[in-house]
């Protein structure tokens, strides 16, 4: 298996200059692109130009004030990939990359662009299509146009709207009917370019009866001046088929990570999804997972753990549209420092989703007097024969775990990030991949010892 | 007296509130609100100068807010707040003795029970009908130990220093644009004072009545518990049915001092074109406690948020609601807990049933502000859905800012299991019967702290909703 971090080829370090969130900009990447391509940036510009930003007076954006964490007039949109001139890789990077070589192909973006994809060549030859978005314009034009930006669409909101008008680059991940992939795709991406925007998106498609996981991971040093990471990202399974997608926030103090998510699983398709946050000054998570054909099930699972001033927000829905279909949402966070949390999620029984199941849990525990935490579990129903349960909590330790450890001999730091561990590690046991596991347990202790 | 007889002996039928007296009045507003219908309303209650200043600066904020976006459809608000009157004076004033209250207006409350429960299980009774308290009584056995249960004007009149201390000190006219509006032309309601360590036996308790078509009732309760007294306070809505909308939007403040102990029980039971938007909250000092139990049966659309502030230290908050939805309702309704001071306790419990195409949503927030510690509230909502069209949601906030406390949510939708009913069935209860049984069971948690007449009632009412309701 190849190893990306020794693959990774300088790019073009004239290619580009960093240019202004306008018209201009959106102009210059529209270039050359197909018209509905075009077309979309066109419509997306038109729609961010028009919609406000975001305010606490709307409930969506209730406990982040865009107003005071970000301002597009000084952000520079980042259209390539700069490495270092040598192109060797930033230490965290190779890292982090090293850890990934049990997999069945690899692809790392750099700022806004894919430097670097590669994939078992068995799998290639069964049909499957890791590559980046820009070469996809032109290779896989028909499914894109398809499919590309229908989900996370402009009207979704302000960012959403930015980022289909302006996205530089992504990933194209497409599984052929019934071709099962035993090891994950992982996605890695640095981000080093402060004062900038970053626009990405991601499209997995994965057809009948196939089975993909995609593990995606954010890494960045610390920025002096705020740096927006948007991210975009659309996952279809469809009938029977099989889909994990798992993201790892790791961003450096500075950024606003910005990702909306929307999954579609069709008829008896399971659509799980892991978002782990752990890095970024504010990130900001919009995820909705839409149930569209009987037996459709959705696991989606949430983990945050927060230290200095560090504010994250999320905002998920499960959309019931058709009969038969589950979900269960599990969100859990540690907050320390002054580090705040929010959760604002809604279960949505549509009037024909007879006999869904559909829970949603999110707990959060206080680590430190300053860190809050804020949680809106709604649940809007249309439906009669349904199972819904919805349960939220805030507190602190477990006074008698802790005084279990103690009384073992651990001191009171290690006792509290055994029992921190221990609270968080609850998520993980309900994915059922042992290698992203250990992966997200060794980010988290690395975050706990950092504390 | 066995419950099936006490049934027979309300004589409920589907609405039995819906009758209609002829319209009198001595006095009403043209339709519509503007300054000078505020001023009109001052002139007629003889009020102070600061009162009438108080109105029209709450009208300025009543018109410069905008309509709420959340909640039920207020969209067709806007037009009918146009049209209806804005004060009804029904009589010249206020009587003491049932004798002396008009006959057509007697004969209304005669009909609801009210003189007969006064003589047998209350401290004391406050009737409403339009805009105006008509009547106000209160036993010897309590006005002797200076208790003080008197119409809100009365109250503004006799114990302005009281009055003026916390009138609108709880609920200022800016909290939201229905607190506005009631600040503005606020009429009616109840003045409530219970003195140090007295502790009231039998319940307090207020009638609301509005019989004109078209009319906008807007009482404004104020009540004072005073350190470790006791109390229990119940009111009661009805309205005929009209094919117009009418409106409600209450103001009830209240304080309990240090170890005060109070609870206000509503059953609320508008007829189903009623609008009812009411603003209730409860200031709760050093170990006191604050119960809210709230039924909301009738109206077309109802939105209202019992609160407890918990600021002293120990203090604890209850609220119980029961909201039933039914074709054309919508109970937009839950609780507000707000622990500021350390040792504060706080439970909210929530029962809906939503059939029909009916819509019950729980709406509520749990906030611990920082310094709160060992605050603890738990809530608990669960809902029940009859029919395939019925509808209902959650929307609980939960604000935690103070580590050292701990703070539960949950909540289940389910509908009346086919193995339940077929159980009862198969024991020679009709499906009527065991829907009905199933879903008093189901909210009998609630309904067994109401009073016996109202509990009752809603039983009765629960009763009758379910006939047809199965297939």
């Amino acid at each position: 298996m190849s190893n990306p971090s020794q693959a990774v080829e300088a790019p073009d370090a004239d290619e580009d200059t960093p240019s202004s969130l306008d018209e201009g900009t959106l102009e210059s990447i529209s270039e050359d692109a197909p018209s509905w391509l075009s077309e979309r940036r066109r419509h997306a510009w038109s729609v961010f130009e028009d919609t406000p930003l975001p305010s606490t007076r709307s409930e969506e954006w209730r406990y982040t004030d865009v107003s005071r964490v970000l301002d597009f007039a000084d952000l520079r949109l980042t259209t390539h990939g700069a490495l270092a001139e040598n192109g060797s890789l930033p230490p965290g990077l190779a890292a982090a990359m090293d850890e990934d070589h049990a997999a069945s192909g690899h692809t790392l973006l750099i700022d806004g662009a894919v430097v670097h994809v590669d994939l078992e060549p068995a799998l290639a030859e069964q049909g499957v299509v890791l590559t980046s978005l820009k070469s996809a314009v032109d290779e896989h034009g028909d499914l894109l146009e398809e499919l590309l930006a229908t989900e996370v669409v402009p009207e979704e909101g302000k960012f959403q709207a930015l980022n289909t008008a302006l996205w530089t680059d992504g990933v194209l991940l497409y599984v052929p009917p019934n071709v099962k992939l035993d090891l994950p795709i992982h996605a890695t991406r640095w981000l080093s370019d402060a004062a900038s925007a970053v626009c990405t998106r991601t499209l997995i498609v994965a057809e009948t009866g196939s089975q993909v996981s995609y593990v995606e991971e954010l890494l960045s040093g610390d920025f002096e001046r705020r740096t927006l990471v948007s991210s975009a990202v659309e996952v279809i399974a469809r009938d029977g088929a099989q889909v994990q997608c798992v993201s790892i926030q790791r961003l450096g103090r500075g950024a606003f990570c910005q990702s909306a998510q929307r999954t579609l699983a069709y008829r008896d398709a399971t659509l799980d999804t892991l978002n782990v946050n752990l890095g970024a000054s504010v990130s900001r998570l919009d995820l909705n997972a839409r149930l569209l054909g009987p037996g459709a099930h959705s696991n989606m699972l949430g983990l945050y753990f927060g230290d200095e001033d560090q504010h994250f927000d999320h905002n998920t829905s499960q959309d019931h549209v058709a009969p038969d279909t589950g979900s269960d949402l599990l969100y859990k966070g540690a907050l320390d420092e002054s580090s705040r949390a929010a959760f604002r999620g809604i279960i949505r029984v549509h009037p024909d989703a007879q006999r869904t199941d559909a829970y949603q849990t999110n707990r959060n525990l206080l680590l430190s007097d300053e860190a809050r935490a804020d949680s809106l579990p709604n649940l809007e129903i249309e439906a009669d024969d349904v199972k819904c349960s919805h349960g939220a909590s805030v507190g602190q330790l477990d006074s008698e775990a802790l005084f279990y450890l103690l009384s073992r001999g651990l001191s009171q730091q290690q006792a509290e990030r055994l029992v921190v561990l221990g609270f968080l590690g609850d998520v993980m046991t309900r994915l059922p991949l042992s290698g992203v596991v250990a992966k997200v347990t060794r980010a988290i202790e690395r975050k706990l010892k950092s504390v | 007296m066995p419950e099936n007889e006490l049934v027979e002996g309300l004589g409920l039928d589907e609405y039995q509130y819906g009758f209609v007296d002829d319209e009198e009045h001595v006095f009403r507003t043209r339709p519509g609100l503007d300054e000078d219908i505020v001023r009109q309303i001052s002139k007629h209650k003889d009020e102070p100068e600061w009162m009438l200043e108080f109105r029209l600066k709450a009208l300025k904020i009543y018109e410069r807010k905008p309509m709420p976006t959340w909640g039920g459809d207020l969209s067709d608000l806007e037009a009918t707040l146009d049209e209806i009157y804005f004060y009804v004076k029904p009589q010249e004033q206020m009587e003491r003795s049932w004798d002396d209250v008009p006959d057509t207006i007697k004969t209304t409350f005669e009909r609801l029970g009210i003189p007969d429960a006064e003589q047998k299980l209350l401290a004391g009774v406050g009737a409403q009908y339009e805009s105006e308290m008509v009547y106000h009584s209160l036993k010897e056995e309590w006005s002797s130990q200076g208790v003080i249960f008197d119409s809100i004007e009365d109250g503004l009149k006799n114990h302005p220093e009281l009055f003026r201390e916390h009138f609108a000190s709880i609920i200022p006219a800016a909290d939201n644009k229905f607190a506005a509006l009631n600040s503005a032309v606020w009429s009616g309601g109840s003045f409530v004072y219970v003195p140090r360590g007295v502790e009231l036996k039998t319940p307090l308790q207020a009638y609301f009545r509005v019989n004109q078509e078209r009319m906008g009732q807007f009482e404004r309760t104020l009540i004072i518990i005073d350190e470790g007294a006791q109390a229990h306070y119940i009111e009661g809505c009805t309205a005929p049915v009209y094919s117009t909308e009418s409106f409600h939007s209450g103001v009830i403040e209240i304080v309990l001092k240090k170890d005060a102990r109070f609870r206000y029980t509503t059953i609320q039971n508008w007829s189903n074109n009623m609008y009812n938007l009411v603003t209730q909250r409860a200031v709760v000092n050093e170990n006191a406690t604050m119960e809210w139990l709230d039924g909301n049966l009738g109206s077309k659309l109802t939105m209202k948020y019992p609160s407890c502030y918990l600021v002293g230290e120990g203090a604890h908050g209850d609220i119980m609601s029961i909201a039933y939805a039914s074709d054309g309702q919508h109970q937009d309704t839950g609780g507000k807990v707000v622990h500021v001071a350390p040792n504060t306790t706080s439970s909210i419990t929530s029962k809906s049933i939503s059939k029909g195409h009916g819509r019950s949503s729980y709406r509520g927030l749990c906030k611990v502000y920082e310094g709160a510690i060992n605050a603890r509230s738990n809530v608990e909502c669960d809902a029940l859905l009859i029919d395939a069209t019925s509808r209902t949601d959650t929307y609980p906030y939960i604000e935690i800012e103070e580590k050292r406390s701990s703070v539960g949510h949950e909540a289940t939708v389910s509908r009346v299991g086919d193995a339940q009913l077929f159980y009862l069935m198969s024991r020679g209860l009709t499906q009527e019967e065991a829907m009905a049984l199933i879903v008093r069971g189901f909210i009998e948690p609630i309904a067994k702290e109401l009073p016996l007449e109202y509990a009752v009632e809603l039983n009765r009412l629960i009763e009758l909703e379910m006939e047809g309701s199965v297939g």
